[in-house]
C-alpha cells in the first residue's frame, strides 16, 4: 500500500524551477529518507506534499486522499514538521502542544493526557513553564515535533528533524519514530546527513536539481557502496578541488 | 540611507513630496500668525509662543509613539553589530534624523519667533530667537527618539502589561480631571489661567527657549539669560538621555527580556475528576474548539507581544489625546467627550486589519491543521472583543456621565459597539486579503518594514474607507440623537448592538470563505 504518492510535482519561483517534476511512491510502514544537497528542492517538495505550498502542477495523495482536492480529509492523516517556518513563541511548550491539538478539534481529556505523555517522552518537562521564545533551537524542534505527533497521524513528514537536536534527544526521537513505524505508521524525513539516514531509514530517495535521481529500498539505492559515495556519484562525482593555497595560518 | 530607502520605495517619495507641499502651504499662515504676534505686547506674545512651543514638543514626544512606522529614521539596533561607539553614533544619527519633512517643518516653526520679534526696537529678542531655534529643534528631535526608545524598552520587558494598563488608566483619569476643571472654569476661566501656566512653563526645558526672547523684549535680561541656559541644558539633557539609551540598547538588546514563567497550561486547563483517555479523540464541535483556542492564544499575544501591547496603548491613548485636543479647540466639549468611545472602538477594531500578518508565526499551524476559515476568523475577533467590548462600553458610559448627559449613555454605548463590530468585520475580511509585512515577533514595534509602504498604504486606505462606510448609518443616527433628538438614545443602543453583532457574524462568514480559499497563498506571502 502506498502511504504518500507524488505525481509530476512542479514548483517554480519566478525564473528558477525549484522542483521539476517529481514522482515518488512512499510505501506504508516505511521509514523513508529524502536526501539531497542544499537547494535540491527537498523542503519545497515536502511542503507541497503536506499542503503547505501550492504546487504549480502535479498531485499528492495520502492514503489515497488527494491533499489538494480534499484538504480537510487529508489533514488528520498527516503530521508535519516544517523547516524554516517560525513557531508561534508566546506560549509555553505544553501550551503549544495543546494548541495544535485544539486546532484539530481534539477532545480535551484525550488531548491533556497525550500532551503530558509527549512532554515526558521528549523530555520537555524541565522547560514546561518557559515560553517557547526562550527555548534553544533543539528544544524548539522537539516541541514542533510534539505538535506534529499529538493528533496521532498515519504519515509523519519531518523536514530536517534532527538539526540542532542534541544526541540524547536525537536518540529519544529515533526511538519514538521507530516505535511509530513498527506500529504501522509511515515516516518521511529529509536530511543531508547520510550516516543518519543510513542508520534509521529503510527506504531512500536521492533528490538533486528538483528531480528524483534514485529511489527505492536502502539496499537498492546503495548498490553495494555506502550511501555517501553513491550519493556523490549520483550527483555527478567529486568536483576538482580548488586549492586554497592562501588558507594557511602562516600566509597572513 | 535615505536615498536607499527612496530607491526601494517610490511611495515614500510621494509621501515625502506631499508632506513637503503641505509644509510649504502652511508657511504663509504661520508667518501671518507670527506677524500678528509681533504686534502684541511681549506678555501676550510670550504666552502664545510658550503654549504653542510646549504643544509642539509634546507632539514630538507623543506622535511617533502613537503612530508606529512614521518614524522613518534609523533603527539603532542595526548598528549593534558594527561596534561603533555610541558617542560617535549620536551626532551621525542626529544629522540623519534632521533630514525629513517633519524636521524641516519644525525647523521652520522654531525659526518663526524671529518674525514674531520683528517689530522695531526688539532686535535683541530677535537675535535671541535666532540663537534658540537650533536648540529647540534638537530638543524636539532628541525627545522623540527618547520617547520611542524608552517605550520600546518598556514594552519589551516583562512588565509590559502593567505599563499598558497604567497608561490607559492615567489617560482616563487625566481626561476626567481636565474635563471637570474645564467645566468648572468655563472657557474664559481657562484662558485666564494661561499666563500663570505659561510663566511656569517658561522656566522648564519644555518651553524655556520660546520664552527667553520675550523676557528680553520685556527688558528682563537676567531672566532671559537664565531661561536660555535652561533651554540649552534641556537640549543637552535630551541628547544625553538619547545617548544613554543608545548605549543601553547596543549593549543589551531589548528583545532579550527576562524569562516569563507560566505554570499552568492556560489553553487546556486540567479538569479534575475526569478520567483521561475517553473513547472519542475528536470533540463534538471541532470548529468551536479551534475558535476558542485561537481566541485564547490571541489574548496571550495582547499581553506578551510588544507589537500588540504597543498597538493596545496607541488604540486606547490616541482617542483620548485627540478628544482632549479637540475639546480645547471646539466649543462643544460634550459632543467631543461623547465621541471618545466611538473613536476608541474604531481605532481598536481597525488596528486588527492586518492581524494575520502580525500573527504570521502561528499561521502554518492553522494551515497544517486545516482550521475552518470561520473558526480562525471568529477566534481572532473574539480575542479582541473579550477586552474591547467592556472597555468601549465603560468609556461610553463614563463619557456620558462626565459630560453631564447621562441620558445619552445608551446611544454612546450602542454607537461604540456598532463601530467595534463594523471595524472587526472589515478586519476579518481584510486580514485574509490585503496582507502586508510587519515587524517580526520580538522586534521593536516601531521598526519600519522596508518595501512594504505601498502595500500597507493601500490596505490601510481601503480598510479605513470600508470601516467608515459601514459605520455611517449608526454614527449618523448617533449624531441626530446628540444634537436634535435625545429621545432616540435607546433606539441607537438596540440598533448598535444588533447591527454590531450582525456585522461581526457577517465578517466572520465572509472572511472565513476568503480565508479558506487563500490560506495557503497567505502562508507563502507571510514568509
Amino acid at each position: 500500500m502506498i502511504a504518500l504518492r507524488l505525481r509530476g510535482l512542479v514548483k517554480r519561483f519566478g525564473a528558477t524551477t525549484a522542483v521539476a517534476g517529481i514522482d515518488l511512491d512512499i510505501p506504508a510502514g516505511s521509514f523513508y529518507g529524502v536526501v539531497g544537497p542544499n537547494g535540491a528542492g527537498k523542503t519545497t517538495t515536502l511542503s507541497m506534499a503536506t499542503g503547505l505550498l501550492l504546487p504549480d502542477a502535479g498531485t499528492v495523495h495520502v492514503h489515497d486522499v488527494d491533499v489538494w482536492r480534499r484538504p480537510r480529509d487529508a489533514a488528520p492523516l498527516l503530521g508535519v514538521l516544517p523547516d524554516g517556518l517560525r513557531l508561534f513563541d508566546r506560549l509555553t511548550g505544553p501550551e503549544l502542544i495543546s494548541y495544535s491539538g485544539l486546532l484539530r478539534g481534539m477532545d480535551r481529556d484525550v488531548l491533556a493526557a497525550r500532551r503530558d505523555d509527549l512532554v515526558t517522552a521528549l523530555d520537555l518537562a524541565g522547560a514546561g513553564s518557559t515560553l517557547v521564545k526562550d527555548y534553544s533551537a533543539g528544544m524548539t524542534k522537539k516541541v514542533a515535533l510534539a505538535c506534529a505527533l499529538v493528533h496521532a497521524p498515519r504519515v509523519l513528514v519531518l523536514d530536517e528533524p534532527f538539526e540542532a537536536v542534541d544526541p540524547v534527544s536525537a536518540t529519544a526521537i529515533r526511538g519514538i519514530l521507530r516505535g511509530f513505524v513498527a506500529a504501522g505508521g509511515t515516516v518521511v524525513l529529509s536530511s543531508h546527513v547520510m550516516a543518519l539516514v543510513e542508520q534509521v531509514c529503510d527506504h531512500v530517495a536521492v533528490v538533486g536539481g528538483g528531480r528524483v535521481l534514485a529511489a527505492g529500498s536502502l539496499e537498492e539505492v546503495r548498490a553495494g557502496q555506502d550511501l555517501e559515495s553513491r550519493f556523490v556519484a549520483l550527483l555527478g562525482g567529486t568536483r576538482e578541488q580548488t586549492d586554497l593555497a592562501w588558507l594557511r595560518p602562516s600566509s597572513g | 540611507m535615505l536615498r536607499r530607502a527612496l530607491a526601494a520605495e517610490p511611495w515614500r517619495l510621494v509621501l515625502l513630496v506631499l508632506g513637503a507641499v503641505w509644509a510649504l502651504l502652511t508657511v504663509p499662515s504661520v508667518l501671518g500668525g507670527m506677524t500678528w504676534v509681533s504686534l502684541q505686547s511681549p506678555d501676550v506674545a510670550h504666552d502664545v509662543l510658550v503654549v504653542g512651543g510646549t504643544l509642539l514638543l509634546l507632539g514630538w514626544a507623543v506622535v511617533p509613539v502613537l503612530v508606529p512606522g512614521l518614524d522613518d529614521s534609523l533603527d539603532v539596533r542595526r548598528f549593534a553589530t558594527t561596534g561603533i561607539a555610541p558617542a560617535r553614533l549620536v551626532p551621525g544619527l542626529l544629522l540623519a534624523s534632521l533630514l525629513g519633512v517633519p524636521t524641516a517643518f519644525t525647523a521652520m516653526l522654531t525659526l518663526a519667533p524671529v518674525v514674531a520679534w520683528g517689530a522695531p526696537g526688539r532686535g535683541a529678542a530677535q537675535l535671541a530667537a535666532v540663537a534658540m531655534a537650533p536648540v529647540l529643534l534638537v530638543t524636539c528631535v532628541a525627545t522623540a527618539r527618547v520617547s520611542t526608545g524608552l517605550l520600546a524598552r518598556l514594552l519589551g520587558a516583562r512588565r509590559s502589561r502593567e505599563v499598558a494598563l497604567g497608561a490607559a488608566l492615567t489617560a482616563v483619569v487625566g481626561l476626567v480631571v481636565v474635563v471637570r476643571q474645564a467645566r468648572r472654569l468655563g472657557l474664559e476661566g481657562v484662558l485666564e489661567g494661561v499666563p500663570e501656566v505659561a510663566a511656569v512653563l517658561g522656566w522648564t526645558p519644555l518651553a524655556a527657549g520660546w520664552s527667553a526672547p520675550a523676557l528680553l523684549a520685556a527688558g528682563d535680561v537676567a531672566g532671559a539669560v537664565g531661561q536660555m541656559l535652561v533651554a540649552v541644558a534641556g537640549a543637552a539633557g535630551a541628547l544625553t538621555a538619547w545617548a544613554v539609551l543608545l548605549r543601553w540598547t547596543l549593549v543589551r538588546p531589548p528583545s532579550r527580556a527576562e524569562r516569563a514563567r507560566r505554570r499552568r497550561d492556560s489553553l487546556l486547563a486540567a479538569r479534575p475528576g475526569t478520567v483521561p483517555g475517553g473513547s472519542r479523540t475528536t470533540a463534538p464541535r471541532p470548529g468551536l474548539v479551534a475558535a476558542r483556542a485561537v481566541a485564547l492564544r490571541g489574548l496571550r499575544s495582547w499581553t506578551a507581544d510588544p507589537r500588540y501591547t504597543s498597538a493596545l496603548v496607541a488604540a486606547v491613548a490616541l482617542p483620548v489625546v485627540v478628544v482632549l485636543l479637540a475639546a480645547t479647540v471646539v466649543d462643544a466639549p460634550a459632543a467631543v467627550v461623547l465621541s471618545m468611545a466611538l473613536l476608541m472602538a474604531g481605532t481598536i477594531a481597525w488596528g486588527r486589519h492586518n492581524d494575520t500578518a502580525f500573527d504570521g508565526s502561528a499561521h502554518w499551524l492553522h494551515v497544517v491543521a486545516r482550521v475552518p476559515g470561520w473558526a480562525d476568523r471568529a477566534g481572532r475577533a473574539g480575542a479582541t472583543l473579550v477586552w474591547a467590548l467592556p472597555l468601549v462600553v465603560g468609556v461610553g458610559v463614563l463619557g456620558a456621565l462626565v459630560s453631564g448627559r447621562p441620558e445619552l449613555a445608551p446611544a454612546s454605548v450602542g454607537a461604540a459597539v456598532y463601530v467595534l463590530g463594523a471595524g472587526l468585520a472589515v478586519s476579518a475580511v481584510s486580514s485574509a486579503t490585503l496582507v502586508y509585512p510587519v515587524p517580526a515577533p520580538g522586534a521593536s514595534p516601531y521598526a519600519t518594514q522596508v518595501g512594504a509602504l505601498g502595500a500597507s498604504l493601500v490596505a490601510q486606505l481601503v480598510t479605513s474607507l470600508a470601516t467608515a462606510a459601514l459605520c455611517l448609518p449608526v454614527t449618523a443616527l448617533y449624531a441626530v440623537v446628540l444634537w436634535w433628538e435625545p429621545g432616540l438614545a435607546w433606539a441607537v443602543l438596540v440598533a448598535g448592538l444588533l447591527g454590531g453583532a450582525g456585522l461581526v457574524a457577517a465578517g466572520v462568514a465572509v472572511g472565513g470563505q476568503v480565508y479558506d480559499t487563500r490560506a495557503v497563498r497567505l502562508l507563502a506571502r507571510l514568509e
